[in-house]
């Protein structure tokens, strides 16, 4: 079997049950239930705080929650110390030991399981071989480049093949430029290995393009569970929405007229409501649900309209940001950049076309 | 809009011109550095040992005392004895300081601050009571023998010979290692050990593997100071009526009344090559290890927490080498109180007669002690700084040899150094009258040179952990030299400079062989000297025990005290979610 | 931070405020370096200062050895008047460094000698004040725990019973110990007097180097019998210790000492305070129990406590009247202490080792005669106390010139070298000796 097989067919699921942890008074994490999929390139993403790195940690061993039970493969780890959990975990600063050079590092591992020379010699190389650095076996971790000694730090929990792997925060450290190029990496290594693998980030991006499934935490709580696609477009709360993205958000009520359900904006603007919906306080749509159109023209159905105000614009490349002050508040509109296309002039008033369809509506 | 205002008013220097100015600092500080140096170690040192290579009678120079030395017998032994003694003290001094460092500095453990302050305590053992009151706890016909004569017929002679040297020096200065190592350990971030745990490691693997190789700057340079001070001393085994021994032989022939005998003094130059040779070793094993940490946002150096069962089994092998440790100041408490204390495990009785006896002249000695021990503190700390900033960071020529100078201090006896002193500045007159070597002053120095190793060893450890990047980054955005290490590298150090003022300071509020040939007056005097003068009639063991007790706790409140004020600048919150 | 400098900077007022010590308005200060005990140097100071109340007398307390060298250290411009000791051979050492100021004083009482011994400097360069006899020290509850006995004389110390229970100082630290063997050596002959020493020592638990160990150690029970001054075990006893002593007939008496520093800021007041001394009223001081030394008047023993023994009606040598011959003494001062440490001190281990299979055999000896036996005792004995030179060599110019150093160096051997030749001929013998006790007691079954 190769050495991908041994992994791929090794990688198992996770379950996260009722976990409750608490530092003192504190609570840091609350009723977190989640189910991870074998395979499965998973996120916990979140601000500062949120929880995501103690819930890493809790899984990895190294703290304990009150409450709860973390199953993988079926088996109970909690009870287990750390180093009997067979995780693999990559720490935000790669924590590469300096005595020791690279060729150890990777090797420090299958050591400790007591494995035989030639053995540990073929995965140590199998394993720098995967994250190309087969060349740099020789050399001491404050000789290497932030990037590489990333790499290195993947390759040492990736040669002792653990059921799954565990990166906090991986990206953090290194440059923006390096950043979209690693991440990629990082997707391509765990797709030709298969293995399960938990990434913890605050970067919206970096879980959105490479992740399978995001968990989107807060002050301890799991917000929602779901695909990128998933959370972006239908998120359950203003947090989650807002935080995968720039959101245009307006306050009002819903309300029933009779025969629908309408959604009235402070200054007096209704809009139906269609079926299904739930009780929302919030207004939520994307900048790039929207078009510009002039204000005499009548609105088309299924779409809602609304008057403002071009304050300002951003060019984003692909498209243009206008900031446009409405009767609802202020509203980003992303129009699609064509070469040669006019943009709309400063304190211009237009209309702002938003289809029903595109648009959610959300709790306080 | 702009992103970084400069002031407008300082127009930066040509690079070339800013080197040089550094440079000029840093040769500056070297030179004043040497300077001292000479004056007060290399110079009156060289004035007393020149006689190990002059001819007797004629004074001509000559090999042949060397020669000598190495044809007797009796000094051959003495070599192969102290070298025996050392190395086994380092030993035992490791088994005593590790469990008490690796538990207090990387787990979660309450007590943790009272167990470094008790664990330099030993490092204070008054000069001669300390030795009286371990006699009667440890001795032959001590109190431990005596119970376990009685109990179960069996005697263990843990302080006959060799062993005895052994036994009292690895208690008395295993808080070099406990100190340093605990300097070292502190600064290891957790995450190494983390991601050893995570992938299999733990327990004494873990330890070997991971934690001890990342520890190793400070406890190689506790253990050379462990090495090197065994080696040199010469009290230990003279109150243990060891004499085969290097040191002893070396003192025993220079303070031979009658005759002026060369080979003690050979002996003496052969003490200070050889310090500084296991030194230089030493240094030679942590050079190239760069274990600097760079604090990230202060996230790294949080403690584990312990199991009850762990926690339970951590608290009585601390409680057992406390014990251990501690016991010759028990005992030197215990005879402080005594009435009578002969050939029994306890005192006849009890009184606190012997505190009253001290009470008028004990405000003076400790007034006197506090000043010369805080001064040769400081005299060490600052140029253990400077010394350890020129060899590590700079490129002055001549500079590792500020180290070795500095070094040899160890190895040179109190009464070499007091003798030199007297004999190369009591000539020097005062502006306001008295000879040099009789103004209180020269004792601070003296002390302070003697001391001087100790503050130089860790701060050198300190600094070895203080990344080059961060004072890099300080000049970066604008600091001078000056300032950054000022602002950034002393304060970072904290911990090292922490450690080596207190371990002069202890050290030197209860040394007594280059005193005792300095001190002109009662009024100068400090404990230690005090505590000699009582204790030279049975009546007054009880007195200066007392005196010696008033030492220790001075020193332990001071060290306390330090040690606080470290903790509280470096605490960080026990590891939670930074995000 | 600024805490602490304020803290350290208060801690030098007191420090400066008591510079001024010394000078007391209009009153001299007496400049006292000595080795003695706090209670005699302490109890002098007191009445000489009541008598004089215009003298401060400043007492610096320093070991014999340490003294001498700040003495030396100091001669261009001494800060000392007065150099006061028990050991004869620091006085006798700065009197030939020229260190010590020449005085007659004016006290009659003193006689020149006790016995052959002079209580005085004859060349006037010292004094003695107090007299002191060399004793043995024991402590009571260690004897009785170990069901020892007490002893009476310097041989006793030599039984079987007291091996590893005796103490000494080596002669070359402890100029008292040093004369108390030299009487032996004088007394005795010098081979006779040598196996004597060898066969005590070898009965040693320890050879101190500091005279005070000796002592120290008995009144803690540390070992059980000591070669002491009797001052020491009366101040020992008197603290309440459980220790008691004896004379040997044929010991010791040891003078303790006062000299004038050459060149001292206060001679006048220095001769003031020996006058004090050797006076009526300072010699009584030395009857208090704590300072337990005898006086150098002999007019002084009437008022003597009882129970005080009087060194000027007592009979001094083994044989009674034996004259002790202070040139010889000094002539080999150096070479006995030096073939006492190569031989003996440094040697212990292997010397005790012999001794302790001589003490076994002997004992199965007492039970079963075995002539084979007991004659391998004999030699291992012999072997023991061989030495490596003659009395006459002892004295010798070569010998001394050696230890002394003189412009001849080249002829003749170097003081190492003959160090070497003493410590591997003793170290030979011992195990000489243990060999053949080895072999007695094999046959001793």
């Amino acid at each position: 079997m190769t050495y991908v097989d041994a992994i791929r067919s090794k990688t198992t699921g996770i379950s996260i049950r009722n976990i409750n942890l608490s530092y003192g008074p504190l609570r840091v994490l609350k009723d977190v239930n989640l189910e991870i999929r074998s395979g499965e390139f998973f996120a916990f993403l979140g601000p500062s705080g949120c929880g995501k790195t103690t819930l890493l940690r809790a899984i990895a061993g190294f703290n304990t929650p009150q409450t709860g039970s973390v199953l993988i493969g079926g088996r109970e780890v909690l009870s287990l110390p750390p180093w009997k959990r067979d995780i693999g975990m990559v720490f935000q600063s790669y924590a590469l030991w300096p005595h020791m050079s690279v060729w150890k590092n990777v090797a420090f591992g299958l050591e400790e399981r007591g494995q035989p020379k030639v053995e540990i010699n073929q995965r140590v190389d199998d394993a720098l071989g995967l994250v190309g650095l087969t060349h740099l076996g020789a050399r001491r971790p404050s000789q290497l480049s932030g990037g590489q000694q990333q790499r290195v730090a993947l390759a040492r929990t990736i040669a002792v093949q653990p059921t799954v792997l565990l990166l906090d925060e991986p990206l953090s450290n290194l440059d923006a430029s390096l950043r979209v190029q690693v991440r990629r990496d990082i997707l391509a290594m765990q797709r030709r290995l298969g293995l399960t693998t938990i990434f913890v980030t605050h970067d919206q991006e970096e879980a959105n393009t490479i992740c399978d499934r995001i968990a989107v935490m807060k002050d301890g709580v799991v917000q929602q569970v779901g695909t990128p696609m998933e959370l972006y477009d239908n998120p359950v709360n203003l947090f989650v929405g807002s935080f995968l993205g720039t959101a245009n958000i307006l306050n009002g009520s819903m309300r029933s007229n009779g025969r629908e359900q309408i959604f009235e904006l402070p200054c007096g603007s209704q809009f139906p409501v269609p079926a299904g919906h739930i009780d929302g306080a919030k207004l939520f749509f994307r900048p790039q649900s929207t078009r510009l159109a002039m204000v005499e023209d009548a609105a088309r159905t299924g779409v809602v309209r609304l008057k403002g105000c071009v304050s300002h614009k951003e060019f984003l490349g692909a498209a243009v940001r206008y900031g446009i002050r409405t009767e609802g508040g202020e509203v980003f509109a992303d129009i699609p950049h064509a070469r040669g296309e006019a943009q709309v002039p400063d304190d211009h008033i237009v209309g702002i076309d938003i289809p029903l369809n595109r648009i959610n509506y959300l709790p306080a | 809009m702009s992103l970084i205002t400069k002031t407008d008013a300082v127009v930066r220097p040509a690079f070339a011109v800013r080197l040089g100015r550094i440079a000029l600092g840093q040769y500056a500080s070297a030179a004043l550095i040497a300077l001292f140096l000479i004056v007060f170690l290399v110079v009156p040192v060289l004035t007393v040992i020149t006689a190990a290579f002059q001819a007797k009678g004629s004074g001509s120079f000559t090999l042949i005392n060397f020669y000598d030395f190495a044809l007797n017998d009796l000094l051959r032994r003495s070599l192969w004895n102290s070298l025996y003694v050392s190395c086994m003290a380092v030993l035992w001094a490791t088994v005593l300081a590790l469990p008490l460092a690796y538990i207090t500095t990387r787990f979660e453990f309450k007590g943790a601050l009272l167990i470094q302050t008790l664990g330099v305590i030993p490092l204070i053992m008054p000069p001669f009571a300390g030795a009286i009151a371990m006699q009667l706890l440890f001795g032959r016909n001590g109190s431990i023998n005596l119970l376990l004569g009685d109990w179960f017929g069996i005697n263990i002679p843990v302080m006959e010979g060799l062993s005895g040297v052994i036994f009292v020096q690895s208690v008395h200065y295993f808080p070099f290692i406990l100190i340093n190592l605990s300097t070292s350990l502190r600064n290891i971030d957790s995450a190494m050990e983390e991601a050893a745990q995570n992938l299999g490691a733990h327990g004494f693997r873990l330890f070997r593997r991971i934690v001890f190789p990342l520890a190793m700057p400070g406890y190689i340079a506790g253990s050379s100071l462990v090495f090197v001070k065994v080696f040199d001393d010469l009290a230990t085994p003279l109150l243990l009526n060891v004499q085969d021994m290097l040191a002893p032989q070396a003192f025993l022939r220079i303070t031979s009344i009658g005759i002026s005998d060369p080979i003690g003094y050979v002996i003496a130059v052969m003490l200070i090559i050889f310090s500084v040779f296991a030194l230089w070793l030493a240094s030679f094993a942590t050079r190239g290890k760069d274990y600097s940490t760079i604090q990230r946002g202060g996230g790294g150096l949080s403690k584990r927490q312990m199991t009850r069962v762990d926690a339970l089994f951590a608290y009585g092998l601390i409680i057992f080498i406390l014990a251990i440790v501690l016991a010759p100041h028990i005992g030197l408490l215990l005879l402080s109180l005594a009435t009578i204390w002969s050939y029994s495990p306890l005192p006849d009785d009890y009184t606190f007669a012997h505190y009253l006896t001290i009470f008028d002249e004990s405000p003076q000695l400790i007034t006197n002690t506090l000043i010369y021990a805080t001064l040769a503190g400081v005299i060490g700390v600052t140029l253990g700084t400077a010394i350890s900033y020129l060899v590590a960071r700079t490129k002055v020529l001549g500079a590792q040899w500020l180290d070795y100078i500095a070094m040899s201090a160890l190895a040179v006896p109190g009464v070499v150094l007091g003798m030199g002193y007297l004999r190369t500045y009591y000539d020097v007159q005062l502006p306001w009258g008295g000879s040099l070597a009789a103004f209180w002053g020269m004792i601070a120095i003296a002390l302070g040179v003697r001391r001087l190793p100790y503050a130089l060893r860790a701060c050198s450890a300190a600094l070895q952990q203080v990344s080059v990047s961060l004072e890099e980054a300080a000049e970066n955005i604008g600091a001078t030299k000056t300032a950054s290490i000022r602002r950034i590298v002393v304060p970072l150090m904290t911990g090292g400079i922490v450690a080596g003022f207190v371990t002069s300071f202890a050290t030197a509020a209860v040394e007594l062989s280059a005193t005792m040939m300095l001190v002109q007056s009662t009024a100068n005097a400090p404990l230690s000297y005090g505590l000699y003068v009582f204790i030279q009639s049975p009546a007054g063991r009880g007195p200066g025990a007392a005196l010696g007790v008033i030492a220790v706790i001075i020193v332990g409140v001071c060290t306390y005290l330090s040690h606080a004020y470290l903790e509280r600048r470096t605490a960080l919150p026990a590891r939670d979610d930074g995000h | 931070m600024k805490r602490r400098d304020f803290l350290i900077g208060s801690c030098f007022a007191p420090i400066i405020l008591s510079f001024p010590a010394k000078a007391q308005e209009g009153r001299q200060t007496l400049s006292v370096v000595t080795s003695l005990p706090k209670e005699l140097s302490s109890a002098y100071k007191a009445a000489f200062e009541k008598k004089n109340p215009n003298i401060s007398v400043e007492i610096q307390q320093r070991g014999t050895q340490a003294a001498v060298t700040f003495l030396r250290e100091t001669k261009s411009k001494s800060s000392t008047d007065i150099f006061w000791a028990s050991a004869p051979d620091a006085f006798e050492v700065l009197k030939a460094e020229g260190l010590l100021e020449k005085f007659t004083p004016s006290e009659t009482g003193v006689p020149a000698k006790i016995g052959e011994y002079p209580i005085n400097d004859p060349e006037g360069y010292y004094a003695g004040f107090a007299l002191s006899g060399a004793a043995i020290m024991w402590n009571l509850r260690y004897i009785r725990a170990n069901r020892l006995p007490q002893v009476k004389s310097w041989d006793e110390l030599a039984l079987a019973p007291l091996f590893d229970h005796v103490a000494m100082a080596m002669p070359s630290r402890s100029g008292s110990t040093h004369l108390t063997l030299e009487t032996m050596l004088q007394a005795r002959g010098w081979k006779d007097g040598w196996t004597l020493i060898k066969s005590i020592c070898g009965n040693m638990r320890l050879i101190t180097e500091r005279s005070y160990g000796v002592p120290d150690g008995v009144t803690s029970g540390q070992f059980g019998y000591g070669v002491v001054l009797d001052y020491q075990a009366l101040a020992s006893r008197g603290a309440g210790f459980p220790v008691e002593f004896v004379h040997p007939s044929d010991t010791t008496i040891v003078p303790s000492n006062i000299g004038v520093v050459k060149n001292g800021p206060n001679t006048a007041a220095a001769r003031q305070f020996i006058e004090f001394m050797l006076s009526e009223d300072g010699q009584v001081l030395l009857f208090k129990p704590s300072v337990g030394r005898l006086p150098v008047r002999p007019a002084s023993y009437k008022q003597a406590p009882a129970g005080t023994p009087n060194p000027f009606e007592i009979k001094w040598g083994a044989t009674g009247g034996f004259k002790f011959n202070v040139e010889l003494s000094e002539k080999r001062y150096a070479v006995v202490d030096a073939l006492f440490d190569q031989t003996i001190t440094f040697q212990l281990d292997a010397l005790k080792s012999a001794v302790k299979t001589i003490h076994k055999v002997e004992a199965k000896l007492a039970d079963r005669k075995n002539a084979d036996a007991a004659a391998l005792i004999a030699k291992a004995r012999g072997a023991i106390a061989q030495m490596p030179f003659d009395e006459q060599q002892a004295a010798s110019k070569e010998f001394t010139d050696a230890f002394h150093g003189s412009s001849n160096t080249g002829k003749g051997a170097r003081q190492a070298e003959l160090e070497q030749q003493w410590a591997s001929f003793a170290r030979d013998n011992y195990a000489k000796a243990q060999q053949l006790a080895n072999k007695a007691e094999e046959l001793a079954i």
